[in-house]
């Protein structure tokens, strides 16, 4: 740990479409276009990542060592031109500490009844 | 691929070349063939649709490319080892150069005022006429209908050519009978629409009511904001007793009362419940509407009375195209289902059905109108661009020491593009940005003079304000692009030798400049010839005999309710008209129940012919008529050419008499009717003409024809004109009917509204007043689609022609500034003012001509898209294109004359001086 990502994680910035995407690769390997639907898909179109937006945010994470490109492995079903990504160790634990400190606000809002609906 | 989606790639992947090199690098591939897939379904299944998607993605790409040359030129780049090789040394400190020019561009232009505004405001007008209308064409054209899948939802109409019925909407039977045979539709809802007396709050009122089907509901895929929709048990024959409220009606009229359902309201004297409130922004099928009322379809119903609007939804399945096919493969089978309709009917009247999508029909009237102003001011911007472009060639003409000294000085050529590329990338942001603000101006203005089909959706909204940004940055570029290619590749040193006179890359930087004021001379042509067709189309319209003299009129619309006796109605009305009539400075009180021009609703159909009894199987005469009463006529000044004048007696007696136009009498009674008898109110289905009881009418007089139905020739058709009251199948229920009131010579008939409103109402309070209007308005409102197009391209053309003339002028004028020297010396060597003037004009006539040469190629090239909307004027009218080409020259040589002046006046000592 003590990388950038880990601090990034920490400060409680990881930036909307950087959670979405790190989310997206837990469950394995995809690439950019079924990142986006698998984004799409899970927030029923509320956030729908756009070439520039996606790509960008590739390159900061790969940039901060929290995602990487696999580089030959090619699903031969698919198009062969898309490069695959996939989480790094230190992409999981910043994940992890993202969904911890989201639950941690979970946990106070619920505790001070902001979710009671009174 | 669509041509749409092909273009929507092209322009991405041209932005992307403003993304750092290592990011096109990296991602340039992946983002392209991603974008192809987010098109292509926006395409095929998603509500969105390409452009908008397409403008999104560009948004989101514009809104990245700063971040990614921050993170490009970053101190300490956080990079992996990934992107290491292409880090050649001093390209972070290159590109930080850029934004250092950024700066110093921005200063620069701050030191010159006038270049920039002038440089701003004419990009901002090119950008925000395009905006402008972009937001109406996206708006009206390219979103979808705002009904859930509203591309399933079509349209269905019929046509009878063959007795002269083009247009026919839908009847009972016909409902009855696709509801039966047509399993590619998944619902069907008949709707009308008519007017009603809402009363019981504090002043009478006329409200517009849609009479619906229940099922219109469930087929826009709607639910009311409040309460329930119609049931099927809504719908009864006497017009149910339901209502359900649009929601601005609930607003403004119940003020938002939660407690109106449930209560009752006077409509028509008929107490209605209100059962439902519908959502905000919900309105069909138009904005016009204040409340819904449940319509009865007779399942049983006659195949003629075709009075009816129709939608359907598409099955699952079914296309519009398969819909369209197999509803006429089913046209053939009418006959069956109606038994005493002939075959031969369906085949001589032409009998035809067409489905169209209901956004299609919407449109129609618009789309071409709309599209052609869209290109016109596509034009106006490019020729925005050549302006601003060519005042940057100007100023860099004048730099170009500067540029020289910083090269000498070690500037690379990058470093002096870059500066170029970001005053004008500035220069095009600042133009977008007012553009923006004009745009919502305009577009205010716009809905204000046209009336537009889906006028309540049109906003400056998202993608209009990403297409500023787009059409701010490419524009930026392409005009800056041009003074740059001219610099960059020159050799400084001898800039710096013969500060940029009389040498090749000098004369070649004036060749540009010539091409860019040719070319917007040629555009500015284009447009001048184009608004010339709409102006020579407009003095047609203007030139048509209506038939009647409009100025001097008012009309005023009179509303009973529903369901009473016509006798009743009658007199009523005649005695409002008395009432008016009596009023000082008024000539004449005519009382009719459709103005020319203004009322849709028309009566008509098949009629007999006492004299000329038909032979089986043949199709009987068709022809329109409406009531008038005694003074109608005279008011309108509709001249009686056979005959006699209607009279009071006429109704009082009830005498079966009737009027004619010309057209009738000489379709029907090779100008002779008088004498004739005739009677309507048998149905289509052929049952023989009246018996000699039945209430044939003698035709006792021809008036002129009167274009009731529209401004072209094939509006004018045969019409009759019964007096207000008659019986038996020509009597009309006369809910509404309005007074045409004649005012004496040169009286201004809006000031009589309020006299005769009052008069009205001191006898009848309690009847609604609508349409209080001139004629004169009524016969401009008819004209307003092609006034308002002559608007806009008037607008969009003087736009064209200021901008080139101010471009031939600074142009003219440079020149002139820039030979100030060589004039002094010809001067002085004995030349004439004359013969300075002659070269110089020599020289802006040439440039004219070659643009004037340009853009009636071009003209005759693209007036051809508008045939749709001219009127009786051919798209290559000699006299439009003999004119046009004068009043670009004449502009041309105004915006030549004052350089020319000053040229003339060199005093060559001071010219010599100046060096």
């Amino acid at each position: 740990m003590g990388s950038d990502a880990a601090n990034d994680a920490k400060r409680g910035e990881l930036k909307t479409a950087w959670f979405h995407i790190l989310l997206a690769l837990a469950d394995g390997a995809q690439h950019g276009y079924a990142i986006r639907r698998s984004v799409k898909e899970r927030t029923q179109g509320a956030v729908k990542l756009y070439p520039a937006t996606l790509y960008g945010s590739i390159r900061e994470l790969s940039e901060r060592g929290l995602i990487e490109a696999l580089e030959g492995e090619e699903d031969p079903d698919e198009d062969q031109r898309r490069r695959y990504y996939r989480l790094t160790e230190s992409g999981r634990d910043a994940l992890a500490d993202e969904v911890g400190r989201l639950q941690a606000i979970l946990d106070q809002a619920r505790a001070t009844r902001a979710l009671s609906g009174a | 691929m669509s041509p749409t989606r092909s273009l929507g790639l092209a322009a991405y992947a041209a932005l992307l070349r403003l993304m750092p090199r290592r990011y096109r690098r990296a991602y340039t591939r992946e983002s392209l063939s991603d974008l192809a897939a987010i098109l292509a379904d926006a395409e095929r299944f998603t509500g969105e649709t390409v452009v908008g998607t397409t403008l999104r993605a560009c948004f989101d790409l514009v809104t990245r490319i700063p971040g990614e040359w921050w993170a490009e030129l970053r101190p300490e780049p956080a990079r992996s080892g990934r992107g290491a090789h292409y880090g050649r040394p001093g390209i972070g400190e290159r590109i930080m150069n850029v934004f250092r020019e950024l700066r110093l561009a921005a200063r620069t232009l701050a030191k010159r005022p006038g270049f920039t505004g002038v440089a701003v405001l004419t990009l901002a007008l090119g950008i925000g006429a395009n905006v402008a209308i972009f937001s109406i064409v996206n708006a009206i054209l390219l979103q979808p209908l705002p009904y859930e899948d509203s591309d399933r939802i079509v349209q269905l109409r019929h046509h009878a050519p063959g007795i002269d019925l083009p247009e026919l909407n839908n009847s009972p039977g016909m409902l009855a009978f696709y509801r039966e045979y047509a399993d590619y539709f998944e619902t069907i809802a008949a709707y009308g629409r008519g007017q009603s007396n809402l009363s019981g709050s504090d002043e009478a009122a006329r409200v517009r009511v849609v009479a619906a089907e229940p099922s219109l509901f469930q087929l826009l895929r709607v639910q009311p904001y409040m309460g329930r929709p119609f049931n099927p048990e809504d719908a009864t024959e006497d017009g149910g007793y339901v209502a359900i409220l649009a929601h601005d009606t609930w607003e403004a009229r119940f003020g938002s009362d939660p407690g109106v359902l449930g209560r009752t309201i006077e409509l028509d004297g008929e107490s209605i419940e209100v059962v439902g409130v519908m959502p905000p922004g919900f309105t069909f099928p138009d904005a016009d509407v204040d409340l819904y009322r449940a319509l009865w379809i007779d399942p049983d119903g006659p195949f003629g009375e075709f009075g009816m609007s129709a939608i359907a939804r598409l099955a699952p399945g079914a296309t519009v195209e398969t819909a369209q096919a197999r509803s006429t493969e089913l046209i053939p089978r009418v006959p069956e289902y109606f038994e005493p309709l002939q075959p031969q009917f369906i085949e001589s009247s032409g009998f035809a059905v067409s489905v169209e999508t209901l956004r299609d029909r919407m449109v129609v009237d618009v789309e071409s109108t709309l599209w052609i102003i869209l290109g016109t001011v596509a034009f106006v911007l490019l020729i925005a661009c050549a302006n601003v472009a060519n005042l940057f060639l100007v100023r860099a003409e004048s730099r170009s020491k500067e540029m020289a000294v910083r090269a000498a000085m070690g500037a690379g050529r990058g470093s002096v593009a870059a500066s170029f590329l970001s005053e004008s990338l500035l220069l095009g942001l600042g133009g977008g940005l007012v553009g923006v603000i004009l745009a919502s101006a305009g577009v205010d203005w716009l809905l204000s003079i046209a009336e537009l089909p889906r006028a309540n959706e049109v906003s400056v909204g998202a993608e209009s304000l990403a297409l500023t940004a787009l059409l701010s940055v490419v524009a930026g570029l392409s005009f800056g692009a041009i003074p740059m290619t001219r610099y960059v590749g020159t050799r400084f040193a001898a800039v710096l030798r013969d500060g940029g006179r009389a040498n090749t890359s000098g004369r070649e930087r004036h060749r540009v400049r010539n091409l860019l004021v040719a070319g917007q001379l040629a555009l500015g042509l284009v447009l001048l010839v184009g608004s010339g067709l709409m102006l020579r189309s407009f003095a047609e319209l203007r030139a048509i005999d209506l038939g009647i003299e409009a100025e001097g009129v008012l009309t005023m619309g009179l509303h009973r309710n529903r369901g009473e006796d016509a006798g009743l109605s009658a007199r009523f009305y005649a005695d409002a008209a008395a009432r008016v009539a009596a009023l000082p400075g008024v000539e004449t009180v005519g009382i009719t129940t459709n103005i020319p021009l203004a009322s849709g609703n028309s009566n008509g159909g098949s009629f007999n012919i006492e004299s000329r009894p038909r032979d089986e199987g043949e199709l009987p005469p068709v022809a329109m008529y409406r009531a008038v009463g005694p003074g109608y006529f005279s008011s309108l000044g509709i001249p009686i050419v056979q005959g006699r004048d209607m009279e009071a007696a006429d109704w009082e007696e009830a005498r079966r008499v009737v009027w004619v136009n010309e057209d009738f009498a000489h379709s029907f009674f090779d100008g002779d009717p008088l004498g004739e008898r005739v009677a309507w109110g048998l149905d289509t289905d052929g049952e023989g003409p009246p018996g000699p009881d039945e209430p044939w009418a003698e035709i006792v007089g021809v008036v002129g024809d009167v274009r009731e139905f529209g401004l072209a020739d094939e509006d004018l058709r045969p019409n009759a004109y019964f007096p207000l009251v008659v019986d038996g199948p020509a009597a009309l229920e006369i809910q509404s009917a309005y007074l045409t009131i004649k005012m004496s010579d040169g009286q201004d008939p809006m000031e009589l509204v309020a006299g005769a409103q009052r008069a009205v109402r001191e006898f009848a309070p309690g009847v609604p007043i609508s349409a209080t209007r001139t004629m004169a308005d009524i016969v401009s409102e008819a004209m307003e689609s092609t006034s308002v197009t002559m608007v806009v391209l008037a607008v969009a053309t003087a736009m064209a022609l200021f901008l080139g003339a101010i471009g031939l002028a600074g142009v003219i004028s440079f020149v002139v500034g820039q030979r100030t020297r060589e004039i002094g010396v010809r001067v002085a060597l004995g030349a004439q003012s004359g013969d300075v003037s002659r070269m110089i004009l020599r020289q802006s006539m040439l440039v004219t001509a070659a643009g004037t040469a340009l853009g009636l190629l071009g003209a005759l090239g693209l007036t051809g898209l508008m045939e749709a909307i001219l009127f009786e004027v051919s798209t290559t009218d000699p006299v439009t294109f003999a004119v046009a080409p004068f009043v670009l020259v004449a502009v041309s040589f105004l915006a030549t004359w004052l350089p020319v002046r000053r040229a003339a006046r060199v005093d060559p000592m001071e010219a010599l001086r100046a060096e």
